[in-house]
């Protein structure tokens, strides 16, 4: 009887209306969540799985083996690769190397499988295709984008390494 | 002068106009629209006569109230257009009949001052809806109060053949009370829970 | 003859007056909104454009009437095209009887009152027009639901409004503003409180706001009645609701919270250190009050579940001011201090 009286006190009170109405008026003074976003980015983690990229070593050469292993795991068989000996020494090495970005999912099994560092997801997020056929990274490409953030792949490989 | 007979002469013909789209016009809704625009027409003749409680209460109740609901109405309902066609044409020779009847009265009663342009000139104070008001509720208060009580049994009566009040049981409807009279408590049990500790 | 041409032009001009600025509240108000609302839910709204992103407003008129206007093939033409014009008219034509202060007024008719009351009825109009004639099961079902809410709701309000009649003792805008002067215990807030209180409540679903935003309801019949409107015909209907949404502010400052007269009238020392003020500015802050009010609420309260908003018009403020009605009845026959004295 009491609560059914307080109950109907609330009711003609609109006590509810006003709770949800200061709650409102207290985030209008709250402070603002929103980031500029051309000049402000949100930070990412230094495991941000974004464009993919091939790296080289520090004197020049390629880390890229060809053994195939980020082929074998892709589960989105985004990846294409043909090796060859190259011709200067004889050295295994790819001589096709494509990501289709289509059917990429960034799950970064490629990263983790490879056995060189070679094959890696920058923190770059921001590109896009504007013609068909751009979306296939050709190895030329890739190494590409890996010379472009070799300095940010170090880092975040040196950062992360401890709990590798 | 010149110019209040010119807004007379602009809203009698637009009265007449729309009076006639009234009746010709073949789809019911354009029909109730143009008698909207009769009634905005009178209501402006009658400002013109500084009668303008009689002039925004025809706007406010018919207009704004009772021609919405005809159209609400009209334009539920899909009306076989070509279907009333023919009882038009058999109707036809009453309606000239009755038309010339009222055509006549009017002649009769206006023949004396047919076309003569005298417009009502109140003095500056004169406040139409309180000379109104006054004969209202002294004058005839009986009769207005009698109307008042009809239209409350028209209302009574309105309400008691709705078949949710009817409370049939076929006919099934959502209490709201009862969907109000829900609290929290009893709908919802927050549970507090210690997050799970890792081994 | 000559005369008359004058005056023709001199009521031109206080129109303009009173349009031009109107027109520029409007759009700054959907500024504002977007500003506010974005406050309410952490974010700043608007920036880009101008500083704080004042020119906003004209960027998007700019957009809105660079867009091409789309008539439906199976459409009613011509009623398609009047609707977004019969839905922005009556709100822009209301203004001619508000007063804005003493004796500014474009046409000091005695029945203001009654004149609002009938023209904000036919704004209903344009929205009914508007969804019968796209031809569209949307448009349609958002104008059926405006028209019965308009219509239940314009029965409170109206009792609303016997209120402030009684109150007053007159039609006439003025004299209603002027008999609350005296300071804020003066003002009909307090003896017409719950009217008052009701008189928002229809203001709010006669506007078609939320929460009371069912004929728009974009979560369940899209749009409303302006989905198939695109370019300027949009903007009509976005212009008029803003309007409706001052007018309606404009309207309640005027019945309820004194007009144009000072909140500190009769104080002493501050009543006088704020008698330079002009009574413009003291309508326009309390207009602004009700705007910002009308705009938190649309942050804050979910949409009304449609048979819940009949029931509430209907069973509970109808009511409610029936019997205030009979109250402010008895009040205004004992001479009631100090308002009715």
């Amino acid at each position: 009887m009491l609560s059914k009286l307080k109950f109907l006190f609330k009711t003609i009170l609109l006590t509810e209306l006003f709770q949800g109405l200061r709650l409102t008026g207290k985030y209008f003074f709250s402070a603002k969540t929103t980031l500029q976003f051309p000049e402000e980015t949100t930070p990412t983690s230094p495991r941000f799985r974004g464009l993919l990229a091939l790296r080289r070593y520090p004197n020049g050469e390629e880390r890229c083996i060809a053994c195939k292993l980020c082929e074998a795991v892709c589960p989105a068989l985004a990846i294409t690769i043909e090796a060859k000996p190259r011709e200067s020494d004889g050295a295994r090495r790819t001589t096709l190397y494509e990501i289709d970005l289509f059917k990429c999912i960034y799950c970064g099994f490629c990263e983790e499988s490879c056995p060189v560092d070679s094959i890696v997801l920058t923190r770059e997020k921001h590109y896009h295709f504007t013609e068909r056929g751009q979306q296939i990274m050709t190895k030329e490409k890739l190494l590409a984008i890996g010379d472009k953030y070799e300095s940010e792949i170090a880092a975040d490989k040196t950062e992360d390494a401890p709990y590798r | 002068m010149l110019i209040e007979s010119f807004i007379f002469y602009v809203f009698a013909a637009g009265l007449i106009l729309s009076a006639t789209g009234v009746i010709f016009l073949k789809n019911p809704v354009h029909g109730a629209l143009s008698l909207v625009l009769a009634f905005v027409a009178s209501s402006c003749l009658w400002l013109m006569l500084e009668a303008e409680f009689l002039a925004l209460i025809l706007i406010l109740v018919y207009v704004g109230a009772v021609m919405t609901l005809f159209l609400f109405v009209v334009m539920t309902i899909d009306l076989d257009r070509d279907a009333h066609q023919p009882t038009f044409v058999r109707y036809f020779p009453f309606a000239v009949i009755l038309m010339a009847v009222f055509a006549g009265i009017l002649i009769f009663i206006f023949s004396s001052h047919l076309f003569e342009n005298h417009f009502v000139k109140h003095p500056e104070d004169f406040s139409n809806i309180q000379s109104l008001g006054e004969i209202l509720y002294t004058q005839y208060a009986y009769p207005f109060e009698l109307a008042a009580v009809l239209l409350l049994i028209a209302i009574v009566a309105a309400i008691s053949l709705n078949p949710r009040t009817l409370k049939s049981k076929a006919h099934k409807t959502q209490i709201i009370e009862n969907q109000i009279d829900i609290h929290r408590k009893d709908r919802i049990r927050l549970v507090k829970m210690s997050s799970e500790k890792k081994p | 003859m000559m005369n008359e041409l004058i005056t023709l032009i001199i009521i031109l001009l206080k129109i303009v007056l009173i349009a031009i600025p109107l027109i520029l509240f409007i759009a700054y108000l959907t500024y504002f909104e977007r500003k506010i609302i974005g406050y309410m839910q952490s974010r700043i709204g608007p920036n880009r454009v101008g500083i704080y992103g004042l020119a906003q407003p004209f960027a998007d008129i700019l957009k809105l009437i660079s867009k091409e206007i789309i008539i439906p093939s199976t459409s009613n033409r011509y009623l398609f095209i009047i609707a977004p014009l019969l839905a922005l008219a009556p709100s822009l034509v209301a203004w001619s009887v508000i007063p804005f202060s003493q004796g500014k007024v474009l046409a000091n008719i005695n029945a203001g009152l009654l004149f609002i009351f009938a023209i904000s009825s036919l704004s209903v109009y344009g929205i009914l027009i508007a969804g019968w004639a796209s031809n569209s099961k949307y448009a349609l079902l958002g104008a059926m639901r405006s028209a019965a809410q308009t219509i239940s709701y314009e029965i409170a309000m109206g009792f609303a409004f016997v209120g402030v009649l009684m109150a007053s003792g007159s039609m006439n805008l003025q004299d209603i503003v002027l008999k609350q002067q005296g300071g804020v215990f003066h003002w009909f807030f307090l003896p017409l409180f719950p009217l008052f209180f009701v008189y928002w409540i229809c203001a709010v679903a006669e506007t078609n706001r939320a929460p009371f935003d069912v004929a728009e309801g974009e979560s369940e019949i899209v749009a409303g009645f302006h989905v198939e409107y695109s370019g300027m015909g949009f903007a009509l209907f976005f212009l008029a609701e803003y309007a409706n949404m001052i007018l309606v502010s404009t309207i309640i400052a005027l019945f309820f919270l004194g007009g144009w007269l000072s909140p500190f009238e009769n104080i002493p020392y501050i009543g006088v250190l704020f008698s330079w003020v002009p009574g413009f500015f003291w309508l326009f802050a309390k207009t602004s009050i009700f705007l910002f009010l009308l705009i938190w609420m649309r942050a804050t309260f979910p949409r009304y579940r449609y048979d819940q908003i009949m029931r509430l018009g209907w069973k509970i403020l109808i009511p409610i001011t029936i019997v205030w009605i009979i109250v402010l009845g008895l009040a205004v026959q004992l001479k009631l201090p100090p308002w009715f004295s």
